[in-house]
């Protein structure tokens, strides 16, 4: 069964916080889901080789150009909208959090 | 019979015969939902303009215009964006959100004129199958309001079958289209993966999700899906018609025999075997096939989705839209609000996605994953150069209870038959093939076929054979 402590490990990573009722529930759903899905890493050394010589590993990223949006495009003209969003906004700018510190 | 239960077929050859309008339908499919949209809880908002486009619809019908679906009601599930309304994906993270521009299919259904009825509830991010997962109550199948409608489109799906919209959209990771349609007795289609744009449509794996769509009938799935398919720039994974190469028609379905032998329900195998009689009937050969990997369907899909869900959800943070938390430091800004906004089966995929993609654990389960999903691709696309499609039931039971799955990895098995086609990136549908008794109430059961890359059109073919309106 996955450790207490890696549950909260992975709370930290995951942005989540729990409550000790959830973590507790989460050990033990996580564990009988590992235990299904366990399945896959039991299929023996044939994984890797099949990676390999896979057309998936033809995978690329594909970037668009970093440039205004173009008229006819959806986003075009919607700057208001997308900040009309923002939680916490000031002008034209979205408020978030001081994180650089000046050294003590 | 009220014209809300007309197919979208028929009623569009009225509209254009004049003798109904519009208004007509919009207002009969309106009385519907006032009637049984309380204890369904298939919208999560009607929209207050439905009459309003409905009028729209008719005055460009009387200067020329005649798409099909001109005029027909639609639902459009939650977590496809239409400009200036909300959208939450039924997530409280989301709260207050309104959707900046059309999601592709939505502006293509503009420009077709359809009529859009409200946003339907889901499971919250599409996550699920049986519509329990939604933070605003579950959704009720009309066929036994004691059991669900299935997921996660399940609002889609009850809007369709109750006659509170002609056809509607949904979206697909695992079966989120097919299996809704099957307990609710509709026609439900998950394109080839990039057969319709994506974008405007939240994402929770990007490599499985696709948009579906709903009909009575297959003419209408297939109506619907002809006005919205193609190539967009805003989504680099789609395709136009014509990417992948014509198959030939072979006039044969394969079935899966040692994949359907055990944990199917026997009322639904019976059904089942009527339907390949029906096909046989119509000059198709049924032969077994062998699918070897598709018992690990299943295990595979839940490693790579909660993986990519770990990484697609990673942009609700609390900052740029929806629900916003302060606590004491940056992280508990961020995980206060993404645990509150979020519900327990997002955050155990979220959870769960970030320990299979965890250094140390990658390997053993990430790897491991995308290989054996490239195996179990390469076994159907096989399969498929032999027979026209493959069959299957669409789920092994009929629509469960309300609350009777509550373990997390006992839904899951629902998708036991329909996962594979999101993994595998062909395209599949659910088409009704009968009902099965339940406590005295007829509940409707589908076959599912799945085709080779880009053939939808056997899927169509085949399903006509077998489609009888059920409504």
């Amino acid at each position: 069964m996955i450790s207490r402590e890696e549950i909260d490990t992975l709370a930290e990573l995951a942005r989540l916080k729990l409550t000790d009722e959830e973590a507790s529930g989460l050990q033990k759903d996580i564990s009988n889901i590992l235990d299904y899905v366990g399945q896959v890493s039991m299929q023996s050394g044939q994984g890797s080789t099949l990676t390999q010589d896979s057309p998936r590993s033809n995978l690329r990223n594909v970037m668009r150009a970093d440039l205004p949006r173009a008229d006819g495009d959806p986003l075009a003209g919607k700057r208001e909208a997308l900040l009309a969003a923002l939680p916490k906004r000031e002008g034209d700018y979205a408020v978030v959090r001081k994180i650089i510190q000046k050294d003590e | 019979m009220g014209i809300s239960e007309l197919s979208i077929t028929e009623a569009s050859k009225k509209l254009q015969a004049g003798e109904i309008t519009a208004v007509d339908l919009a207002r009969a499919c309106l009385e519907e939902i006032k009637k049984k949209n309380k204890s369904l809880n298939a919208y999560l908002e009607v929209f207050n303009d439905v009459l309003e486009q409905a009028r729209v619809a008719d005055e460009r019908r009387a200067k020329g215009e005649s798409h099909p679906l001109l005029g027909i009601p639609l639902a459009i599930k939650d977590n496809i964006l239409i400009e200036g309304r909300h959208a939450s994906a039924a997530s409280k993270i989301l709260e207050g959100y309104v959707a900046s521009y059309d999601a592709t299919v939505i502006k293509k259904l503009k420009e077709a004129g359809a009529v859009f009825m409200g946003r339907t509830n889901m499971d919250e991010f599409a996550m699920g199958g049986s519509n329990e997962n939604s933070a605003f109550g579950p959704v009720k199948n009309p066929h036994d309001e004691s059991r669900v409608p299935g997921g996660s489109s399940g609002g889609s799906a009850a809007a369709v079958a109750s006659h509170m919209a002609l056809g509607a959209l949904g979206t697909e990771t695992g079966g989120s289209v097919r299996e809704p349609a099957s307990f609710c007795g509709l026609v439900g289609v998950k394109p080839t993966y990039g057969g319709i744009s994506r974008s405007g449509i939240m994402a929770m794996a990007a490599s499985l999700n696709q948009c579906g769509v709903f009909g009575k009938t297959v003419e209408d799935a297939e109506l619907i899906y002809e006005t919205i398919r193609g190539k967009d720039p805003l989504d680099s994974q789609s395709i136009d018609p014509g990417f992948y190469p014509e198959p030939q028609v072979k006039k044969k379905i394969g079935v899966p025999r040692a994949l359907i032998a055990q944990g199917v329900d026997a009322g639904v195998l019976e059904r089942f075997e009527q339907a390949l009689s029906t096909l046989r009937g119509s000059g198709y050969e049924v032969v077994d096939v062998e699918l070897p990997s598709a018992p690990l369907t299943l295990p595979i899909y839940y490693v790579i989705v909660p993986a990519e869900v770990s990484t697609d959800l990673a942009r609700f943070d609390g900052v740029r839209y929806g629900l916003s938390h302060k606590g004491a430091s940056q992280w508990e800004d961020y995980a206060i609000s993404r645990a509150e906004g979020f519900g327990p089966e997002v955050r155990r995929r979220i959870m769960l996605g970030t320990y299979v993609l965890s250094s140390g654990y990658y390997d053993a389960y990430y790897g491991k994953a995308i290989a054996a999903r490239e195996l179990l691709t390469r076994e159907v696309s096989k399969v498929l150069e032999t027979v026209d499609a493959i069959a299957t039931p669409t789920a092994p039971s009929p629509a469960p209870k309300l609350g009777e799955k509550s373990d997390p990895l006992s839904v899951y098995l629902l998708d036991i038959f329909t996962a594979t086609a999101n993994l595998t990136l062909h395209p599949a549908i659910s088409v009704p093939m009968g009902t099965v008794e339940r406590e005295g109430k007829h509940l409707p059961v589908g076959i599912q076929f799945t085709a080779a890359h880009g053939d939808e059109e056997a899927l169509f073919n085949i399903g006509k054979q077998i489609g009888g309106n059920m409504h």
